[in-house]
């Protein structure tokens, strides 16, 4: 599953159409959203530096880890983005989001450490609109910037959309995620969300923008109330290296593939199954009423020891049909007779028997005769 | 009005629909829509199918279901109408098969006839309100005939791009007061919006607000269950629900055979609505798919089911 989301996010945008989103969100009970972005994140470098992508560069956002991270972990995974610099460009909003440095090298106060080039996007937070605009240019020039002119197209990820909503608003957030998909020259974009670092209404307006939703949750939910039960703390350490990672695609034909699997963190890295049959969701093929359909072992044997009225049971006797006009007690030839049948069923271990009560005694019988009587059944 | 599928775009169906049918029928159309250009998607509007047999004939600016309505019609006038020759001479008939991969043809697409707003970068809703203010005047009500009818169709009217989307009491008096000038003119209005991004109760109010009400949901992909229980899923695309049906200056309650029917898009190219056919199944308590829980989901089902 986390290869299809790869390979959408690769295959990028038709044209006339809205550039794929990903939407990767997390929470505290299980919390490998990072794990999983920066697995994405070199799954689609890789691509785009084979020529395998749709995208002929990316354009990294980083918000919550400094570029040198990213330039490191790209590193490891066999990509060298220095000497690449022409497809992989890292847009740096960590170091100094707000322009402090520059306000205190004005006040005289602070002496500008070197770095390397970066391009700070958020001069003034009040200025919500502003600055999401400005964004959003440095963005696009950057991308531009890597892939020229025409009808070239470049991805997007950006490392987390939880800091752009602390310095903009969520309409303003929005704004800047649609434009960015609308934008002919943007193949594919992905971000990251922390789910429990805001209200349910930021999670859905993200939801609603991206095409491909992934949530990560835990394999076990731990029993409330109990902490500090060693059971408890086996299953959050369980949970801290294992997750169910769920995934919702939005079809073009409109229909929406919902799959599901299970994440490993490991030391090399992370790392994708299937789910094991314990989590697996099987209901079967019943479907979902308020009475039970299915039968216990007791109801099995009971039901096989019921005779049926109109059946041969093989032992040479006639068929003799209760209809429920008279009572038992009536005569003592259908006494003997009923109760053969009787009889059978109680060697049988007793207790399959089928009770008819006639509606009334008065009413007329159809036909004393048995329509079905010559069938032999 | 149109609540949305967060997880699908059949409500652009309907759009298209619509709006291609008001502009074949000359009809002038005010679109207005999120995207900072709306008269890109004016040419994805399909053109009308080429149709073999007669339509019924049913022109009603007061009912704005469009699709459902010809259908229904359909059902009940059947042979009646084959005999009915229309029109012919230039004037198209009254038609709700459009064909999804032909686009209209330009000449309906003029600037006359169609007026498009962007709702994205404005900050309130004043502006949008004094288009409709101006488009609606050309069409006032006479007492006499149906001279010109106008469409307003607005798209993801909350949808988070907006800077007023989350003004919700400025767009719940949007809602009203647009209302009120389509009733007094002569003109219906279509409105989609995504009901998750909004706060449950005005949900609610929008919901109130409508006098015909539909919500399309998407269906899972490859789902057991549901290929179980329906007929006919590997064509479906989604379900369509009618939650209310406008009753305008009459007492007398329309009451559907069903409210619930299945979008496929028949050859990729025609929108069929179609009730849903629940297939036989072993003690199953054969309520319609549609009105169980889990399909439709959210509980707006509940109070305005008929």
């Amino acid at each position: 599953m986390a290869e299809s989301i790869c390979r959408a996010l690769r295959d990028g945008a038709l044209e006339g159409e809205h550039a794929p989103a990903l939407t990767i969100k997390d929470s505290i009970a299980s919390p490998f959203g990072f794990h999983v972005f920066c697995h994405v994140l070199s799954q689609l470098s890789s691509f785009i530096l084979a020529g395998k992508s749709q995208s002929g560069g990316l354009v990294v956002v980083s918000f919550s880890r400094s570029p040198s991270f990213y330039l490191e972990l790209l590193k490891n995974k066999g990509i060298d983005v220095v000497s690449s610099d022409k497809r992989i460009q890292i847009l740096d909003c960590y170091s100094d989001p707000l322009g402090w440095k520059d306000r205190l090298i004005e006040a005289g106060n602070f002496t500008a450490l070197s770095h390397e080039a970066s391009n700070s996007s958020t001069a003034n937070v009040l200025k919500d609109v502003k600055h999401m605009d400005k964004l959003y240019n440095s963005i696009v020039e950057r991308g531009k910037g890597l892939i020229g002119g025409g009808k070239n197209r470049f991805s997007v990820a950006i490392d987390s959309v939880d800091e752009m909503s602390r310095h903009a608003s969520t309409s303003s957030v929005a704004g800047l995620l649609s434009n960015l998909r609308s934008h002919d020259q943007v193949s594919s974009i992905f971000w990251l969300l922390h789910s429990d670092l805001h209200e349910a209404r930021v999670a859905a307006v993200l939801e609603y923008l991206s095409s491909m939703v992934t949530s990560l949750e835990p394999l076990h939910q731990p029993a409330n109330g109990h902490r500090g039960d060693l059971e408890n703390l086996s299953l959050i350490e369980h949970n801290l290296k294992k997750g169910k990672f769920h995934v919702r695609i939005k079809r073009r034909n409109g229909r929406v593939r919902v799959m599901s699997e299970e994440v490993h963190i490991e030391q090399s890295g992370i790392s994708f199954t299937s789910l094991s049959s314990e989590g697996a969701i099987n209901q079967g093929l019943v479907p979902k009423v308020q009475f039970s359909l299915e039968l216990s072992e007791k109801e099995r044997i009971d039901r096989a020891n019921v005779v049926l009225p109109f059946e041969h049971q093989g032992n040479g006797k006639p068929i003799q049909i209760y209809d429920g006009r008279r009572s038992l007690a009536d005569s003592k030839h259908e006494r003997q007779v009923a109760a053969t049948e009787k009889v059978q069923t109680n060697e049988d271990s007793g207790g399959g028997e089928i009770i008819y009560f006639r509606d009334s005694d008065d009413e007329m019988p159809d036909s004393d005769e048995d329509p079905d009587d010559d069938l032999d059944i | 009005m149109v609540m949305e599928d967060a997880e699908a775009p059949h409500h652009m169906l309907l759009l298209r629909n619509f709006m291609s049918q008001g502009l074949v029928h000359n009809q002038p159309l005010l679109y207005a829509s999120p995207a900072i250009d709306p008269r890109g998607f004016l040419g994805t509007l399909p053109s009308p199918a080429a149709s073999k047999d007669e339509k019924s004939h049913k022109h009603d600016p007061d009912q704005e279901k469009g699709l459902r309505i010809a259908w229904q019609y359909k059902k009940y006038f059947g042979e009646s109408q084959l005999n009915f020759d229309g029109q012919r001479d230039g004037k198209h008939e009254y038609s709700n098969e459009f064909d999804l991969r032909k686009p209209l043809e330009r000449h309906f697409l003029s600037a006359q006839r169609v007026d498009c707003v962007s709702i994205q970068d404005s900050p309130n809703l004043s502006a949008l309100q004094d288009r409709s203010a101006t488009f609606l005047s050309q069409y006032p009500r006479n007492d006499g005939s149906i001279s010109c009818a106008g469409r307003i169709a607005i798209q993801s009217f909350s949808a988070p791009q907006c800077a007023y989307s989350n003004m919700e009491w400025d767009m719940l008096s949007f809602i009203r007061s647009l209302k009120s000038m389509v009733r007094s003119s002569n003109a219906v209005a279509l409105i989609t919006f995504p009901p998750s991004l909004l706060s449950p109760s005005f949900c609610k109010r929008w919901q109130h607000m409508a006098d015909t009400l539909l919500s399309v949901k998407a269906i899972p992909d490859e789902d057991k269950e549901l290929s179980q229980l329906l007929t006919g899923y590997q064509d479906m695309v989604g379900f369509l629900n009618v939650h209310k049906v406008a009753r305008i200056n009459t007492q007398v309650p329309v009451i559907l055979d069903a409210t619930t029917f299945s979008i496929k898009l028949q050859k990729r190219r025609f929108l069929v609505l179609e009730c849903l056919n629940q297939a036989p199944v072993d003690g199953s308590s054969g309520t319609s798919y549609g009105t169980s829980g889990s399909c439709s989901g959210s509980s707006k089902t509940g109070n305005l089911d008929f």
